[in-house]
């Protein structure tokens, strides 16, 4: 049996160096990926071999499989994740036209080690009569005591929490956003646990008034084969919180070259690919998040909840400030 | 006689190191965590972090041992309405994954939960104007946990007894012991090593347990240890708290085998014969029935039903080609793996037989720790395992080849986290075979070998079964390992379920769920028949 295995294993290791293949590690769980995979391969003849797993546990991996690694593309659902592995100088350095001139600097890094795909918007939503539209106004306005009782949000171990918040530093600095995440905890309306979509039903079920949830949620919620989801996302709409000296917070998912990848050409164009017209279409209609290549649009649904502007931190940012953040809501007791 | 002696030995030191290789690692941080981290958390969440492990480690502890004993009690020793069904029906929660349970319960019972809406709008009273229990609390991530591990608690004491209880019960009648006296003063203390036993696997699981804790929003040990790496970017202090929890579980373990010690009764081995039930009439006919249907109810039919409509309402959209893929990669790997597994625990426990010396018992004991730790700790151990020996041993051979990311890196992992389990069947079922058939086997000059094929195999056909079939349900149920170490390409089932609910799409994530759940009971059944054949 174990000869069988190590046999089966040898094999299978053997055809992960086959020429034209794409090895990606993956942090992105949606089906939407698979279909954008399938077009990549039709297109091009490249294999796309994935392994999915949450970022860190792919960078761990990377980490310890070190010069051998057969990962040629990281891919993280958030900016932090793959400033950490820049850092820990697990992505190279690519030089493609496309990407440099298709995809805004604001969203790549600095040096070409990765590029973001689609972005989404961490945005407030509130339940449709509770009177919030004309309270609601800047991210830094949550702590006001006129929402005491009426907050709901995840809790802090979530990473889009925590960029939010690592956003929050970066504009008003620590000592802020640690008096800032306490007045938030005094306004919630319940011990943070559940999802984003839990925080979206409870407000719509009057626990709390105002959800704290990413926009692609509520496009999944409309499209719900669960009836609960469904009637819940009809009883709230979207408002786009700003910084005071900012934007709507963004966060993005993106991609980077692994620095040992055996297949460096193909996993250039594979970057290339997610961030053509027809990838970030799909990304937008099958996936409802905003694309970031100019000129495409985004869904119906999601441009029914209106524009924004987006924030003017570097994405860099959100990264170098993740762990600060992290300590920040341990002390002001947000769970 | 000697030759086959130190093979056994050598072999069980060999894979006891090669076993505990990811566990050691983890605890090696232990020593080398930034201080300033750690400090931090020692200032806020660390109090925290221990005082609800505790509570959920006592809580799981009470409820299951109360729910398993007294299940397994009334269906080994009594006949009441249905009870031929709740032999098999009460062992199978444990088909169902805790974290599946969760997101089921939760969408039943939480302030939104269809449950919820339908008793308030028949009360007409909205969620401020009534008591309400959330589900979304430690409180309820206990109910959860023991709702689908008692089984463990209820399947050791019931083989248990079924094997010991016929001739004592028979000698406590002579003394003319109600039925009452019986079960306080010579049942239950019997009981106790199989209780503990199984209560320490539901209590293990539980503390390592991350999905249902996170969701509900609960601080424990491992979800601080998830924050400290994903959060912070701090492998190493994440694994020093997960090396804290080891030696937390390490205690326990032991704790466990002194009081085995202390209490085993010995069978005679000589009359064993079944029990004589005793059929139980009016008033007790129905608490018993009660008894059992309330855990089955809670703990399977109602998740079960709740699971069917959604099923059928999008079965048709989620089964595809690749899906029958990946159903055909989470059986193979499951039988494979459990069969691995099942090999090695019974080499373990053969050598403390053999042996009878402390290191035996204590090789045993060190291997067992591995199923305490986080899946995804384990992970991380093996990985750092690994990346030692691709560098420094695969190198001597191979420059491109790598363990990482291959099928044995993944049954690697499970044998850490598993073997534990398959270890405590079989040290139940050697226990009761007499050692005077050792002393037998000595006397005729039966070579170890040949005493274990000819004697104890015979004799632990039934155990290995049932570690054969709990492993693969484990495995089949297992989820952040498979995600971390798998190939390319290796989706199971667990897997795609938990995809789905990211996605939002709880409904359609019954497939892959109703999947499991069905070999889950496809297993037990089969593990059920077993029992009886016992």
């Amino acid at each position: 049996m174990i000869k069988k295995l190590a046999l089966s294993a040898v094999v299978l290791a053997s055809s992960l160096y086959a020429s034209s293949e794409v090895n990606v590690y993956s942090h992105r769980h949606y089906d939407t990926d698979k279909k954008l995979f399938k077009m990549f391969e039709e297109k091009t003849g490249i294999k796309v071999n994935v392994v999915k797993a949450k970022a860190s546990a792919l960078i761990k991996r990377m980490e310890s499989e070190g010069a051998k690694s057969p990962a040629d593309v990281l891919i993280t659902v958030d900016a932090g994740r793959l400033f950490q592995a820049k850092q820990k100088d697990l992505l190279q350095s690519i030089n493609s036209n496309y990407l440099t001139t298709n995809i805004p600097s604001t969203y790549r890094d600095k040096d070409n080690k990765w590029f973001a795909l689609t972005k989404r918007a961490r945005v407030a939503v509130y339940r449709i009569g509770s009177g919030m539209e004309s309270k609601l106004s800047t991210y830094e306005d949550l702590a006001d005591p006129k929402f005491k009782g009426q907050i709901m949000v995840r809790s802090s171990n979530n990473i889009y929490n925590q960029s939010l918040m690592a956003a929050m530093i970066a504009h008003n600095g620590e000592e802020f956003a640690k008096k800032w995440a306490e007045g938030v905890v005094a306004n919630m309306a319940k011990k943070p646990k559940g999802n984003d979509r839990y925080q979206v039903k409870a407000v719509a079920n009057g626990i709390g008034s105002v959800a704290i949830a990413n926009t692609y949620y509520i496009g999944k919620m409309v499209n719900n084969k669960d009836e609960s989801q469904r009637e819940s996302v009809k009883k709230v709409k979207i408002f786009f919180p700003k910084f005071k000296n900012g934007g709507t917070h963004i966060n993005v998912s993106g991609a980077g070259v692994a620095k040992y990848a055996p297949n460096k050409e193909n996993a250039v164009k594979f970057i290339e690919f997610m961030a053509s017209k027809d990838a970030q279409e799909l990304f937008a209609k099958g996936n409802y998040e905003y694309p970031v290549l100019a000129g495409v649009k985004s869904s119906d649904l999601v441009s029914s909840w209106g524009q924004f502007k987006d924030d003017t931190i570097s994405i860099n940012t959100l990264g170098e400030n993740n762990k600060a953040a992290v300590k920040i809501f341990d002390q002001a007791g947000w769970k | 006689m000697i030759r086959n002696f130190s093979k056994l030995k050598i072999s069980s030191v060999f894979l006891t190191l090669l076993i505990s290789a990811p566990a050691i690692i983890i605890f090696l941080y232990l020593f080398i965590g930034s201080s300033e981290n750690w400090q931090h958390l020692k200032e806020t969440l660390l109090f925290e972090y221990v005082f609800n492990s505790l509570y959920i480690m006592i809580g799981v502890a009470l409820l299951t041992s109360i729910i398993g004993f007294t299940t397994a009690y009334l269906t080994s020793l009594y006949t009441f309405s249905a009870s031929k069904f709740f032999h098999y029906g009460l062992i199978l929660p444990f088909a169902i994954p805790t974290y599946i349970m969760a997101f089921i319960y939760g969408g039943m019972f939480d302030i939104t939960g269809s449950v919820t809406t339908f008793v308030l709008d028949l009360l007409d009273k909205n969620l401020n104007e009534v008591i309400f229990f959330d589900i979304m609390s430690i409180e309820g991530a206990i109910i959860i946990m023991s709702l689908v591990l008692y089984p463990y608690v209820y399947l050791i004491c019931k083989t248990y007894l079924s094997f010991e209880s016929a001739s004592i019960i028979d000698a406590s009648k002579t003394f003319n012991l109600s039925s009452w006296q019986i079960l306080r003063k010579v049942i239950l203390p019997i009981s106790r090593p199989a209780i503990v036993a199984g209560v320490t696997l539901a209590v293990m699981e539980a503390v390592a347990d991350f999905g249902v804790m996170d969701y509900f929003g609960v601080s424990t040990f491992v979800t601080g240890i998830f924050r400290a790496w994903f959060g912070m970017g701090s492998v190493e202090d994440a694994a020093k708290l997960a090396s804290i929890l080891m030696t937390f579980v390490f205690i326990l373990i032991v704790l466990e085998r002194i009081q085995r010690r202390n209490k085993v009764y010995k069978s005679s081995g000589k009359d064993f014969r079944p029990i004589d039930k005793v059929r139980l009439k009016g008033y007790k006919n129905v608490l018993a029935f009660i008894a059992c249907f309330l855990p089955f109810f809670f703990g399977f039919l109602l998740p079960f039903i709740q699971l069917c409509f959604w099923f059928a309402v999008s079965y048709e959209e989620i089964i595809d080609e690749d899906f029958l893929t990946l159903l055909y990669q989470t059986l193979t790997l499951a039988l494979g793996s459990a069969f691995i597994i099942t090999a090695l625990a019974l080499l373990f426990v053969y050598n403390v037989r053999i042996n009878k010396d402390k290191s035996s018992s204590i090789l045993t004991q060190v291997v067992k720790m591995g199923y305490s730790i986080p899946g995804a700790v384990v992970a991380v151990g093996i990985l750092s395992f690994f990346a030692i020996l691709d560098r420094y041993v695969i190198d001597l051979f191979s420059s491109t080849y790598i363990i990482s990311g291959t099928l044995i890196a993944i049954i690697f992992g499970y044998c850490v986290r598993f073997l534990a389990i398959a270890i405590n069947n079989f040290e139940a079922g050697f226990s009761k075979i007499p050692t005077s058939y050792d002393d037998a086997a000595k006397i005729f000059n039966i070579g170890d070998f040949k005493t274990f094929i000819k004697v104890f195999l015979p004799l632990l056909k039934n155990s290995a079964f049932a570690a054969f079939i709990v492993i693969f349900i484990e495995v089949i149920k297992e989820l952040p390992l498979t995600m971390i170490l798998r190939p390319f390409n290796y989706d199971t089932l667990a897997v795609r379920a938990l995809e789905l609910t990211q996605q939002a799409q709880i409904v359609e994530s019954s497939v892959p769920s109703m999947f499991i759940i069905v070999i889950g009971i496809i297993s037990v059944i089969l593990l059920a028949k077993n029992m009886n054949k016992a």
